[in-house]
């Protein structure tokens, strides 16, 4: 209800209604994985890390921000699906299986709305997350799973790898330009049937 | 992975000229940087007109500007033409944590990067913790932080006296003497490190599991049945490749987010993306025989499909 509260102004257009749930079939590789995050103890830990880092007051009036619990879902649903942030946040406006991921139950939006999560949105999301708070949605993870008799920490392997440093093709810094540069690309569509005035 | 200098990890070469002409510019550039910094802080905090949000931003990029010069300033000092590329090397403009890794191959260049610790259980490529380091410090030294990271989540558990880890596993890179004494401390057993090149023996006798316990100075805390896990999770080390390989299918091999937090925040995104996929492949029992096997003796719970249909609703 709460994920619906923060989409209200995407997801309260005159579109056909649609039950996300229903929808889906149980069966869905991606409904599968979903359901194995613990996104309650995730959301629990990520909000008081970011309001005691960032703490920032919101103008009155302003659009109610995007849920932690969503942005987090894409971010896991980009490494999972090996997506870019603008390829899944455009998933998230036309696949199901993602908005059923992200949390979203009910949707009746528009097809004049682009997006209902914006690419910058994400990287800024991103941004925000430091080492410590990355070490402990691990361990939220590994303690869901371990207390779910799923896994045991009893017999360990260890190991390094190498990773080399790559580049993004369209990197954040890219992303976040390209929104300050252009505002109304990404949201002057869904600025035209929602009544809550754009995004800044 | 990108690499320096020729096949067998000779001297590269580097265009010393191209080098200096670029940094006595950028030395320039930031020459005054040393005398502005102070007196740009002075002004930021006597200035009214500046919230204090603003002023904290400023001032942190006053900062990163300074470090930025400074590490221009150090490096113009290091580069010298016929000297080997030492650990602590810039290897890349845009981020100086990263660093020539020490234990390469023979056969192959200098490689650099980061490089990526993982902890994972062998019956189904779980990974409980996973570290990416500042630089490239040696192996053993990735080991205690992660079993660090295990006791954290163990800790998060409701009834955390039911998980222990009894044995680590690992490759010779980790065959250290004090990083065994430091594992036995804690009560975990060390003999799936080998110490050989020869295979752990997957299967020891009575008389072999005494020894081991008597050696490790773990009689009174591990089981006989222990050390026999312990063997065979050893003898099977080399399925963690495959656990590996999995994550670097999922974009672990190159990063792509900037800097070391940028790698940190990827890596871990990338290990609980696969841990999700793993706890489905549990759920669904889509594991290997042997992981099969292993996980009835650690006396993991089995679901059936009625259980995960039942779960959903």
């Amino acid at each position: 209800m709460s994920i619906l509260r923060h989409l209200q102004h995407w997801l309260s257009g005159q579109g056909p209604h649609l039950q996300t749930t229903e929808f889906v079939p149980e069966t869905h590789p991606i409904r599968l994985w979903a359901d194995t995050f613990p996104w309650e103890a995730m959301v629990e830990a990520v909000t008081p890390s970011f309001a005691q880092r960032f703490p920032k007051k919101r103008a009155k009036g302003g659009r109610v921000p995007v849920a932690p619990r969503m942005l987090l879902a894409l971010e896991l649903l980009k490494h999972e699906l090996g997506e870019s942030a603008e390829g899944i946040c455009q998933r998230l406006r036309t696949d199901v299986a993602v908005m059923y991921a992200c949390g979203i139950r009910e949707v009746q939006a528009e097809g004049s709305t682009a997006y209902f999560v914006l690419p910058e949105t994400l990287v800024q999301f991103r941004r925000r997350i430091d080492p410590d708070l990355m070490d402990t949605l691990v361990a939220i993870q590994s303690a869901a799973a371990m207390a779910e008799g799923l896994v045991s920490p009893a017999h360990l392997l260890i190991d390094t790898f190498p990773s080399e440093q790559g580049s993004q093709r369209v990197t954040d810094a890219t992303t976040l330009y390209k929104a300050q540069k252009k505002p109304f690309i990404s949201s002057s569509a869904s600025a035209a049937g929602a009544p809550a005035p754009p995004r800044p | 992975m990108r690499g320096f200098g020729r096949q067998c990890r000779g001297q590269g070469k580097v265009f010393v000229k191209l080098v200096r002409q670029t940094e006595r510019h950028l030395l320039d550039l930031g020459a005054s940087i040393e005398t502005w910094t102070p007196e740009a802080k002075d002004l930021l905090h006597q200035s009214p007109k500046l919230g204090e949000a603003q002023c904290q931003r400023l001032l942190r990029d006053l900062a990163a500007a300074s470090d930025a010069h400074r590490q221009v300033v150090k490096q113009s000092q290091r580069l010298t033409q016929g000297k080997k590329l030492g650990q602590c090397k810039i290897v890349n403009a845009y981020d100086p944590t990263i660093a020539p890794i020490i234990k390469g191959k023979s056969n192959c260049p200098a490689q650099f990067g980061r490089k990526t610790g993982i902890l994972s259980e062998p019956a189904s490529g779980f990974l409980f913790a996973h570290r990416v380091p500042e630089g490239n410090p040696s192996d053993p030294s990735y080991v205690l932080p992660l079993l660090d990271q295990v006791q954290r989540a163990i800790d998060r558990v409701p009834s955390p006296k039911r998980f222990q880890v009894h044995s680590l596993g690992g490759d010779l890179g980790v065959n250290d003497s004090e990083l065994r004494h430091a594992l036995h401390t804690r009560g975990i057993l060390t003999v799936g490190i080998p110490t050989t090149l020869e295979p752990i023996n997957p299967q020891p006798s009575p008389d072999e599991v005494l020894d081991i316990l008597n050696a490790s100075g773990l009689n009174r805390l591990r089981t006989p049945h222990q050390v026999h896990l312990a063997c065979a999770s050893g003898y099977s080390r080399p399925v963690v490749e495959s656990h590996i390989a999995t994550v670097m299918a999922r974009g672990a091999g190159e990063v792509r987010y900037k800097g070391l937090e940028g790698a940190v925040v990827q890596m871990g995104m990338t290990v609980m993306a696969h841990n999700g996929a793993v706890l489905v492949r549990i759920r669904q029992q889509r594991l290997s025989k042997r992981g099969q096997k292993f996980r009835r003796l650690l006396g993991l719970r089995c679901h059936n499909v009625n259980q995960i249909n039942d779960s959903y609703f």
